[in-house]
């Protein structure tokens, strides 16, 4: 490119080629002013090369330690634990189906056709999606003593909003004109959802849930930490003594499980689509 | 009329077999289903539990005695007087500090988190990364990662690093790198090549295409799965805290270890709050970038 093609250039589209100063000094100090900050947050938050140094070092020499992995003589007790996790995942994610299911439907715009109601349950179920489950699990084990109990209603409860959500939004998305007809053929309310609406969206809510529920055999294991059950309690135990070789056992074990259970709901998703 | 009469005859039994069929299908995972969920709820010892039967009955004294009992006439008076708002939210300056705390590890995580995943990112995108077998690698072990729940992380990190915020970062950091290196990988591989091929024809050197061909392509998108992953981080930041790993959920743990459980109401509402704002400004940020985008 020669210079006066490039003169030629700059007098058509001098901002193409060149940015004008005030912008190119304001971008140099938002980068300096966005790195202080984060610098100053790392320095609050003692992340310092030092402790890192130190601490993944005593981690390393920790993570020695695990191998190989040992089951401690305690296999039985690991696998039926294990079992109770799952089994907490699976209850939770039908207690929060069952929980979803009315809110969603009531949360639909097409069906609640009341915008200050369909506003309101909307906001009040955006402020509870972002609760993690172990919030709900940490006073739900103080309230109903250790034990799943508590892990499962506090996995219904930390999913029942999420759900609810993407219910009501494939609701809202779905096509009125099979309702319609059925309005016209003249049948209850309820037969033209039967038969109006459930057939579109069924299988969607399904793929939904199964999807939650790879995500609830995933996250179960760490309700036990707080004492609502399962894996995570074993495990939290054998961390707290430094035992990381039974720990390495019992993650492994775990990730095994998951992945299993994670093709097998994978297939049935790709089954429903 | 035989023959029609044969036809209807034959549709029906069809379809008398196959409606048959169907119902003994959806009759059998129904089976299958409850079964399942009879074992789960059994295992879980849901109904037999030592807290005793009739847990709906439970569930409401716990709700009562997470409830607190403000006085209307009192509700804003001073941290003395029982019944205000004040009296509930009785350790305001600590909490909120702790919830500033929060904010800064899913901030710092975040950014340290994205910077990993771009790199794996880099590592493991079929148009980028030649060799094979480090795609491979990176690839095995992004999904590792993913498949570890971040408490677990974290109670292994807390050994190594001592209880504090520290090891609540490095889990987050080392999670978000984990999700996000494989959201940014699928990104990579979608780059049109035609404008690269375009800033080649043009004469532009590698940098140029990087530049000018590349970023403008996957930045937009990077920002939104950032954003996105900043309020996850968030979230996950406030329950980090119960295992020692820093935040707000220290006090959570604090406020359940004396069962005041209206003060955890209270630190839940801080928490929930927290979370709805950083959700809004990162949407009106996300819809900025979504629309600029669009200008261009």
């Amino acid at each position: 490119m020669n210079a006066e093609r490039y003169a030629q250039a700059l007098a058509v589209a001098p901002h193409a080629l060149r940015s004008p100063w005030g912008r190119r000094v304001g971008r140099i100090l938002l980068t300096i002013l966005a790195a202080a900050i984060f610098l100053a947050m790392c320095a609050d938050l003692e992340l310092a090369p030092a402790t890192l140094f130190s601490g993944f070092d005593k981690l390393g020499r920790l993570a020695a330690t695990a191998i190989p992995p040992s089951d401690g003589g305690d296999l039985l007790r690991i696998l039926q634990s294990l079992g109770e996790t799952f089994a907490m995942a699976f209850a939770g994610t039908v207690l929060a189906t069952l929980m979803a299911l009315p809110l969603g439907v009531l949360g639909a715009k097409t069906v609640v056709r009341q915008p200050v109601l369909h506003f309101a349950l909307r906001r009040v179920l955006d402020w509870f999606r972002g609760v993690p489950a172990l919030v709900w699990a940490l006073i739900l084990v103080s309230a109903f003593g250790l034990g799943p109990f508590g892990g499962v209603i506090a996995l219904a409860l930390a999913d029942a909003p999420n759900l609810a959500k993407l219910f009501s939004e494939a609701i809202e998305n779905c096509d009125e004109k099979p309702m319609d007809g059925a309005r016209a053929a003249g049948v209850s309310p309820l037969m033209v959802m039967r038969f109006g609406l459930a057939p579109q969206v069924a299988p969607v809510m399904a793929s939904q849930v199964l999807f939650f529920l790879e995500g609830n055999f995933r996250n179960a294991a760490v309700l036990g930490i707080v004492g609502a059950g399962g894996i995570g309690f074993e495990l939290e135990e054998r961390i707290r003594v430094f035992a990381f070789d039974q720990a390495a056992f019992i993650i492994l074990l775990y990730m095994v499980g998951v992945a299993m259970l994670d093709a097998f709901s994978q297939k049935l998703r790709a089954k429903l689509a | 009329m035989p023959a029609q009469a044969s036809i209807v005859a034959e549709f029906e039994s069809v379809r008398r077999t196959t409606l048959r069929r169907q119902r003994l299908h959806a009759l059998a995972g129904l089976l299958i289903f409850s079964a399942v969920l009879l074992v789960s709820f059994q295992r879980s010892q849901f109904f037999s539990s030592d807290i005793g039967g009739d847990p709906l009955g439970r569930i409401a004294i716990f709700l009562d005695r997470m409830i607190p009992d403000l006085k209307p006439e009192a509700l804003f008076e001073g941290r003395r007087t029982a019944g205000s708002l004040a009296w509930w939210f009785y350790d305001l300056p600590v909490w909120l500090r702790l919830g500033w705390q929060t904010v800064e590890m899913a901030l710092v995580a975040t950014v340290i988190g994205a910077v990993g995943g771009v790199a794996a990112s880099l590592l493991c995108a079929r148009n980028l990364m030649p060799i094979a077998a480090v795609r491979f690698t990176v690839r095995r072990m992004l999904e590792a990662i993913r498949t570890l729940p971040d408490l677990i992380l974290a109670l292994m990190l807390v050994a190594a690093f001592g209880v504090g915020p520290l090891a609540g970062v490095i889990t987050l950091a080392i999670s978000t790198m984990g999700s996000l290196g494989k959201l940014f990988s699928e990104i990579n591989e979608e780059v049109d090549p035609r404008q690269l091929e375009a800033l080649e024809a043009a004469g532009a050197g590698i940098s140029g295409k990087i530049r000018y061909g590349v970023i403008p392509q996957v930045l937009p998108n990077y920002a939104s799965y950032v954003l996105i992953r900043l309020e996850g981080n968030l979230a996950g930041a406030a329950a980090l805290g119960i295992v020692g790993a820093g935040g707000i959920g220290i006090e959570l743990q604090r406020a359940i270890t004396y069962t005041e459980f209206d003060t955890y109401l209270a630190i839940l509402l801080l928490i929930v709050g927290m979370i709805f704002l950083i959700d809004m400004a990162s949407e009106a940020i996300r819809h900025r970038l979504i629309g600029l985008k669009g200008a261009r």
